[in-house]
């Protein structure tokens, strides 16, 4: 007879792959590896599309944070070749120009910041404005119309305007018909602070404030396709032109964004490393189910070269069609969350795009090679003989191992992108499976003597643990992985993620006061005790320029960096104080001691130290009003600046520039509720020059950004469950053929169903238990290093996880292995031991 | 069942099917320095002609499944050689050794060795679709008439009781028309009636077809109605 071409061959490999898969559909052998690899790509398939719609709203959001996508902005007019470019690419854009000027109502004058905006700003956002002072304000997508002018609440009180006032802005005059009570791109930074005028673009030109010398900020908001943005980004700016987008724009939005990212980036790395192991364990289970029918095919004659096609192109379809349903739950999955979201969220998140569905493809193909394909090759080398002599033993596992390490860190390194969280993962992981198995193996050797002693059940069941060491010690090692994953993320759910939103405490101060002048101090306190607010702390605050780093003169020129020269050039707000409150962390050096009152000693935020290259015993001298003041680093501080409290980046301690100086002022910072605003305007009306600024607004939007993160990294995790639950399926599936033959032998030699039962749930329960606290304390060790090391956040040790992972793990696993052999006590022994399972 | 026995002999003295020349089979058991080598097979020499019905017998442990996956090529012989059709298996690696099975060589085991997920027709189909055959279909369709399961087709082994299992598995042994078929204990596990029934199906079939038949078997009875009957005892043939 003939034997098969080669296209015929593959042919017959697809026909037996086809029938195989059917059969594994109606027999459930294969189910779970296709549950496994559906779970997996459904999970990234939801993570990944999800997580880009919400990225990209949260992008649009913090669009929001700037009032556009991104901006070019300068102290020069942008050339014309520029703003060409710009047209020829398919953005908005709006321009606004910034300028300082003095504004005149009646009498009153006041140095305000006058921004003057072309039509359609913002781009992104809206300002609110109210009809009058603490009037109700409305959503406004667009700048004053001509001949008219909206200011802040400060303008109006200062200048003491009613509804429909005039004032005068250079040669012009404009009717001031709105109160601005948000405005999306106003900085929080103090230098930019003054009150605000807002006009539209085209009226600036008659006001003649722009004018040769003048100080004028020219701002092009963009909005538009990443794609397209990138390019605007790629053109090549005039000199003290930037390019900004949020993240660079507005650090605390950035700061949040980047955290944001990164509890994303460990939902989508928790359920793929999952599903990994669950497919790793469910295809070594199917491998193994293969042997005898590939020894069977050898008899018959197939070549290894046809069993290995057939095997192959049968992953490839189970893949393709767990793929396809997996897409379609992914697909289906980040729909009803962006329901769920969408309630949470004010802005509608963009639809899904195509992109992470491929990478989701990609994704479950490297989970196919990598954690399935192996195990089940490793089918292909069975002997023919095998079809007299049963040998069970596996051949092949290091090698397998390998190749499932070199995926799970190719993994790692594709989807974390961060290798330091792709690292401690990866440590975490592996250092974790190493003690797992080192329990299992010091417990195996603690059952071995039990088993002969006490219940029968309870012998049987030790027995069972203590007897097939490889394969509990495999088994505690999966079932502790699924558990850690659990546990971990109950923990991140929870804990880490309150940490999080607790780090804008709900009363942090939303009012900053300043400009107060230092005979004001104490009547202020007065002030508040007055209203029943608790007196706040002031911080004195003088202004410097830096003038010399080491006894050495330096301007901005003086640095190649031009984040250090932009930051060179402001005057710095210094303050001195005794002591640092919590929100400074000590980084390096030491804190001055209150005898030493007077030295010039100076504690700087590491910020600084990253800007000018200086350290501990650098000598910075700087030019407070009249004279030159050198100070010695001798701290150096992480000041936490989502605390929402008053920092400075320089502070010296008191007595070396509080009497000297004749330019003190102090500051303060107090948390106002809403309903109690009105005491703002007594205060102003008190302490006239007195500046109040509301940084309600603008905590308001790093505490969206927060809930809206916190709500979808909640639905990321329950897809990671899935993938744990999967997990732990197939590590007590794995052991399943044989416990049936065993429970089926047991009875027939006259074993009752209840000690079996008994001796089972015994066996399930040691397993649970010991993975489970082997399981927590890996939880704790690993949340604890996530919290110190990535997410810089403060974390206690929590005993109740040892209790959900102990018993949880135990009453779980005792769950899913009852449901896994339930119908095995049902079913006859004769039936299995014939060989139909 | 004697008919036409005497011109298969004589056409067995012209050409062997299988040829076992000097064939060894050792194990070792245990590990390292305590090591023990196990004889099972020692120094086998035997000739079966085209046609001919064999019968090895021989208490538990006397080599004989071990002889049967020898001359089938599932094994390689510690030493010694054996010929399949006239080829020496001693140079060819396994796929090979397949190769030279795929479509002249068929089996029927005590424990039926259905593939669960395959209907009966499937399962039929097997060593024809592996020798790459275009009528599969219609070969294991006649096979399974032949077997008098015609009308279970469709059903999956763990449907079909003992005794239909290994009727699929004699349709299976015969559909690929094979030169030779082996048959390891295919009454041990039925009981003795439908034995019987099985008994009377193989010879028939091994009569239409005329081919070699070499079968392990326990069963005097079995043994008595071949040709020949090989007695082995501690790995030699007595």
């Amino acid at each position: 007879m003939a034997r098969p071409a080669s296209s015929a061959g593959v042919m017959t490999a697809l026909r037996f792959a086809w029938r195989r898969l059917r059969r594994g559909w109606r027999s459930g052998e294969l189910l779970i590896l296709a549950l496994a690899l559906v779970v997996s790509v459904a999970a990234a398939a939801a993570v990944g599309l999800f997580g880009d719609r919400v990225r990209r709203a949260v992008q649009t959001q913090s669009g929001d944070a700037i009032g556009a996508d991104a901006l070019i902005s300068s102290r020069e007019a942008l050339p014309a070749a520029l703003l060409e470019q710009l047209a020829a690419l398919p953005l908005r854009r709006a321009a606004v120009s910034e300028l300082a000027s003095v504004v005149l109502s009646g009498e009153d004058t006041l140095l305000v910041s006058v921004k003057a905006a072309e039509s359609g700003y913002p781009l992104r956002g809206a300002l609110r404005v109210a009809d009058q002072p603490y009037g109700t304000a409305r959503e406004r997508r667009d700048r004053p119309p001509s001949g008219e002018a909206w200011a802040d609440l400060r303008v109006w009180q200062e200048l003491r305007l009613q509804p429909g006032a005039t004032i005068q802005l250079g040669q012009s005059s404009f009717r001031v018909s709105g109160v601005i009570e948000y405005e999306p791109d106003r900085g929080s930074g103090f230098t930019d602070l003054a009150p605000r005028v807002l006009i539209g673009a085209e009226d600036l030109p008659a006001t003649g404030l722009v004018s040769v010398g003048s100080r004028v900020q020219y701002t092009q908001l963009l909005a538009g396709e990443p794609g397209d943005l990138a390019k605007a980004e790629a053109l090549p700016l005039p000199q003290g032109a930037r390019y900004l987008k949020p993240d660079t724009a507005r650090p605390e939005v950035g700061r949040a964004l980047s955290r944001a990212g990164q509890f994303l980036d460990i939902a989508v790395l928790a359920a793929i490393l999952l599903a990994a192991a669950a497919v790793a364990l469910s295809a070594r289970q199917h491998g193994q189910a293969q042997r005898d029918e590939v020894a069977l095919l050898k008899c018959l004659g197939a070549s290894s070269r046809l069993i290995g096609i057939t095997l192959l192109l049968q992953l490839l379809l189970l893949g393709l069609i767990a793929g396809v349903v997996g897409a379609a739950i992914g697909y289906a999955g980040q729909a009803v969350l962006a329901l769920l979201i969408g309630q949470l969220v004010d802005t509608p998140l963009p639809p899904p795009s195509i992109q992470p569905l491929l990478t989701a493809g990609a994704l479950e193909l490297m989970l196919l090679l990598g954690f399935a394909l192996p195990p089940v090759l490793q089918a292909r080398k069975v002997a023919p003989i095998r079809v007299f002599q049963r040998d069970d033993g596996n051949t092949g596992g290091a090698l397998i191992a390998g190749v499932a390490v070199a995926a799970t860190v190719g993994l790692l390194w594709w989807q974390a992108g961060d290798a330091r969280l792709a690292l401690w993962v990866l440590g975490g992981t592996l250092a974790t499976c190493a003690v797992l198995a080192l329990f299992a193996l010091l417990l195996v050797a603690v059952l071995t003597p039990l088993r002969r002693a006490g219940h029968t059940a309870l012998r049987f069941g030790l027995g069972n643990v203590a007897r097939r060491r490889g394969a509990s010690v495999a088994q505690v090692v999966a079932l502790g992985v699924a558990l850690l994953a659990l546990l971990l993320l109950a923990v991140v759910q929870n804990d880490l993620l309150d940490a999080w939103k607790q780090r804008i405490p709900k009363d942090a101060p939303n009012q900053f006061l300043i400009n107060i002048q230092p005979a004001q101090v104490a009547p202020l306190q007065a002030f508040f005790a007055r209203n029943g607010i608790a007196a706040p702390p002031t911080w004195p605050m003088a202004r410097g320029r830096l003038i010399a780093v080491d006894g050495k003169a330096v301007t901005a020129e003086s640095f190649d960096d031009p984040e250090t020269r932009r930051w060179i050039n402001r005057e710095f707000n210094m303050s001195w104080i005794d002591r640092f409150g919590d929100d400074n962390e000590l980084i390096e050096g030491r804190y001055w001691a209150p005898e030493s009152k007077g030295v010039p000693e100076l504690s700087v935020d590491d910020y600084v130290v990253e800007r000018l290259k200086v350290g501990i015993g650098s000598k910075l001298t700087l030019a407070i009003a009249d004279r030159e003041v050198e100070m010695t680093i001798t701290s150096i501080r992480k000041v936490k600046w989502e605390s929402f409290k008053p920092n400075f980046f320089l502070v010296t301690q008191p007595g070396v520039l509080d009497d000297a100086s004749g330019t003190v002022q102090y500051l303060t910072a107090f948390h106002l509720p809403r309903e109690r605003r009105a005491v703002l305007r007594e205060l102003i009306g008190e302490f006239p020059n007195v500046t109040a600024i509301d940084i309600e607004a603008t905590m308001n939007q790093v505490r969206g950004i927060v809930d809206r993160i916190v709500g979808a990294v909640q639905f990321l995790f329950a897809f990671a469950l899935a993938a744990g639950a999967c997990v732990l399926l197939a590590a007590i599936e794995s052991t399943r053929a044989e416990r049936v033959r065993e429970t089926a032998l047991l009875r027939t030699l006259g074993a009752r169903r209840r000690t079996i039962a008994l001796g089972l749930v015994t066996e399930y329960a040691v397993l649970g238990l010991l993975a489970g606290l082997v399981a927590a304390a890996a939880a704790q060790i690993t949340a604890l290093v996530l919290a110190r090391q990535v997410f810089d956040l403060p974390y206690q040790a929590s005993p109740l996880l040892w209790l959900l992972g102990g018993g949880g793990g135990a009453l779980l696993v005792v769950a899913l292995g009852w449901w896994s052999l339930r119908r095995v006590l049902d079913t006859p022994p004769r039936v299995v031991l014939a060989g139909g399972r | 069942m004697s008919e036409g026995s005497g011109s298969v002999i004589m056409e067995a003295s012209v050409r062997s099917v299988v040829e076992a020349r000097g064939v060894s089979k050792h194990i070792s058991s245990g590990s390292g320095s305590s090591a023990a080598r196990l004889t099972i097979l020692d120094g086998v020499d035997l000739r079966i002609g085209a046609g001919e019905r064999v019968a090895i017998v021989g208490s538990s442990g006397s080599g004989k499944t071990t002889l049967l996956s020898l001359l089938a090529g599932l094994d390689r012989p510690s030493s010694g050689d054996i010929l399949l059709d006239g080829q020496s298996l001693s140079g060819l690696d396994e796929d090979a050794r397949a190769a030279l099975r795929a479509g002249r060589v068929g089996f029927v085991f005590q424990s039926f060795q259905l593939l669960g997920g395959f209907t009966a027709l499937e399962n039929v189909m097997l060593p024809a679709e592996l020798a790459g055959l275009p009528d599969a279909a219609d070969r294991a369709r006649a096979a399974l008439d032949r077997v008098g399961l015609a009308a279970r087709l469709h059903h999956y082994p763990q449907q079909l009781s003992g005794g239909e299992q290994q009727r699929v598995a004699i349709a299976r042994a015969y559909s690929g028309e094979p030169q030779l078929l082996f048959a390891d204990e295919p009454t041990g596990n039925l009981d003795s009636e439908t034995g019987e029934r099985i008994v009377e199906l193989l010879f028939e079939l091994n009569r239409v077809s005329g081919t070699t038949l070499v079968l392990v078997t326990h069963d005097a009875a079995l043994a008595a109605r071949c040709d020949r009957v090989l007695r082995l005892r501690s790995g030699r043939i007595v």
